[in-house]
């Protein structure tokens, strides 16, 4: 494992490795900021400037994009009450009514003292627990895959909220079926293609990524008519100080500590991802709080404010063991540096901490760099890259979608693709008008092709029977977790209803926690 | 009767899996597949008779209350499509006028379309933006960039 460490801090270390962090963590602040556009569409924005980098330095900058994104959200909700993204959203709760008080500059600190030693946490942890699982896993065989995928996909659908489940199932499979289009790669045969040229390689996963979270999303702020709100204007001389007094630190210390540690577990979870670790954290940090204190929550509580921040940061981190080890994305961000991962030919899963060490690594070691230059480089620099909110939508707008168009084209030359981009936003417009959510059919589309592939071999190995799902105990096992997770929820959602229906007297607790 | 997005979503996705499956009828097998346990067409028909029926269970658990409809009376379709259009002409003017001039008219239109009207604005943030792009293409990256057919024709190659 020291090897590996080795290995993974010569090349992050490396000169062009180290600026790609710093220009990751900008932008993706600079994006995260940005209403609307998330770490997903940061992190899909970057896809075709990482093509012409070497894998180490493509996923770095990548990892760097994910966590500003996450940190630029942040922001946002705290100075203008604005989340760039879900998982920032709890971070308005406390941080927007922090900034109302004057006390901007201390919720920014706050935010970002939290975010570090959440990222730290989890970058700690990720440094034991990937390598220990990728070592579990290396025992996997095609049935105990195909079953992981089944748990990956399934997840994704049940974390996706009270009601959606449903929605995200379908989503999934019409991911997978996107996935079908193209020339099968067993038998060579084309499969939904129409008889069109430009389809017999399939949908590219790029533009799926970047018509679905970058086009999208921009026509959507379009759509709203959110380009024609003016941003406020971010007064820097009410920012305040941005210290913390002892008493503060004392106060926060304990929260920052148990929401890293809890954010980074729930963040293993396959699905789970950033935006339910800092609702759970928040809701946890305010069970736990004193009736008093719980009193100040949503009106500027510094724990309220502690909370989410360490807790989405140190599940932004945990998404990647999955990914590491297993090669199942734990969250859509994750599934978009999946995807990039296979277009680099390489297989993310338990043989890539052996086959590509380098990679492995430096990703882990990078993610430490990473949020050492959001606390380093960032804080200070807030002030500064906040105005670039300033800019009008107009403006910017035509370029995010300029970005986006060129970034596919410049890959392919082909202007079918712009065509194509076109149409699928169309759908996802009206696919997000109907309440879907996008990131289910992402991971369909990326885990479809290989789940045929183990799909394939699993069934020529037991003859054509199912029998393989439940003979080997460990598919079984993994299988089983995947209808728990599936069934359970709704389950609960029916007690629950249930109860209601009976008497007044059950409380449920609802809040924005 | 209250049709609410839930509906529609159900419904949309179940005439997409059956069409889906319709056509996974088509898909070429080879010789001898139809007895294999696994063939080009058994996760599209899986993949549909999935669909189907997650469609069904959406379209009949949908609750039927009126803050679920789909209500379209606050969102600007016509700029949008106005704007997609406008990306698909610039998709035409890449191959026919070439990067640079494309990407000009291409970020003016778009500008215009979000309400900027200031000849000056639209200039001045146009032309250098899309000058610098292409310098950092063409000039930096070393990315061809092939110059507009319209001027190949008049011009010649």
């Amino acid at each position: 494992m020291l090897d590996g460490i080795f290995t993974g801090l010569s090349t992050a270390v490396m000169p062009f490795n180290l600026l790609m962090v710093v220009v990751g963590c900008f932008a993706g602040t600079f994006i995260g900021m940005l209403p609307g556009l998330g770490p997903i569409s940061a992190v899909a924005l970057m896809i075709p400037i990482t093509y012409g980098l070497d894998p180490s330095s493509g996923i770095i900058l990548m990892a760097g994009v994910y966590y500003g994104a996450v940190f630029g959200g942040s922001t946002s909700s705290i100075l203008i009450n604005a989340p760039g993204c879900a998982s920032t959203v709890v971070t308005a709760f406390d941080g927007y009514p922090l900034a109302q008080q004057n006390q901007a500059g201390k919720a920014l600190a706050l935010a970002a003292y939290s975010s570090f030693t959440g990222g730290t946490v989890g970058a700690l942890a990720l440094l034991f627990a990937a390598p220990a699982l990728a070592k579990v896993s290396l025992s996997f065989q095609s049935t105990d895959y195909f079953a992981l995928m089944i748990l990956g996909l399934t997840a994704v659908a049940a974390f996706s909220g009270k009601g959606q489940v449903l929605k995200a199932l379908l989503m999934t499979v019409f991911g997978l079926m996107i996935a079908t289009v193209g020339t099968d790669t067993t038998s060579g045969a084309t499969r939904f293609t129409f008889g069109s040229i430009d389809l017999i390689d399939g949908v590219s996963f790029l533009l799926l990524a970047m018509a679905t979270f970058a086009l999208t999303e921009v026509v959507m702020t379009v759509l709203k008519g959110e380009h024609r709100e003016e941003e406020e204007q971010v007064d820097m001389s009410k920012l305040g100080s941005m210290k913390l007094s002892r008493e503060e630190i004392k106060e926060v210390a304990p929260t920052i500590g148990r929401s890293s540690v809890f954010g980074f577990l729930v963040g293993v979870l396959p699905g789970a991802g950033a935006t339910i670790a800092s609702f759970l954290a928040y809701g946890l940090e305010r069970n736990l709080a004193s009736a008093k204190e719980k009193l100040k929550f949503g009106k500027g509580s510094l724990r309220g404010l502690a909370a989410p921040e360490s807790a989405n940061n140190a599940a932004s981190t945990g998404s990647f063991v999955p990914l590491l080890t297993l090669g199942i994305p734990g969250s859509g961000t994750t599934a978009i540096m999946l995807g990039a991962l296979i277009a680099y030919g390489i297989q993310p899963g338990p043989r890539l901490f052996l086959d590509h060490p380098d990679v492995f690594w430096s990703v882990i070691i990078s993610m430490y760099f990473g949020n050492l230059v959001l606390l380093i480089l960032n804080l200070p620099l807030i002030p500064y890259i906040s105005k670039l909110l300033v800019i009008p939508r107009p403006i910017l707008i035509p370029m995010i979608l300029f970005f986006s168009i060129t970034g596919v084209y410049l890959v392919s030359f082909n202007t079918f693709d712009i065509q194509m981009m076109v149409v699928i936003t169309v759908i996802a417009i009206f696919l997000k008008l109907l309440e879907f959510p996008m990131a289910p059919m992402l991971l369909g589309y990326i885990l479809g092709g290989l789940m045929e592939t183990n799909l394939s071999r699993a069934l020529v190995i037991s003859d054509g029977s199912l029998a393989f799902l439940w003979e080997r105990p460990l598919t079984l096992a993994i299988i089983s977790i995947a209808v728990i997770v599936l069934v359970v929820p709704p389950l609960l959602d029916l007690v629950r209803n249930r109860n209601r229906t009976r008497g007044p007297e059950v409380a449920v607790n609802e809040g924005e926690g | 009767m209250i049709i609410t997005k839930d509906h529609i979503g159900g419904m949309g996705f179940l005439l997409l899996s059956a069409f889906y499956g319709y056509y996974a009828g088509d898909i070429p097998l080879l010789p001898g597949d139809e007895f294999e346990p696994f063939h080009a067409r058994t996760v599209p028909y899986a993949l549909a008779i999935l669909g189907g029926v997650i469609s069904l269970a959406l379209l009949l658990t949908a609750e039927r209350k009126a803050e679920k409809r789909l209500r379209l009376n606050n969102y600007d379709f016509a700029l949008v499509a106005k704007l997609l259009v406008l990306i698909v002409i610039f998709g035409l003017a890449l191959e026919w006028i070439g990067f640079l001039l494309a990407t000009v008219l291409f970020l003016i239109a778009g500008f215009w379309l979000l309400g900027e009207r200031r000849t000056k604005m639209l200039l001045m943030v146009s032309v250098p933006f899309a000058v610098g792009i292409w310098f950092i293409l063409a000039k930096l990256l070393d990315i061809y960039l092939a110059p507009g057919q319209l001027f190949v024709q008049l011009f010649g190659g």
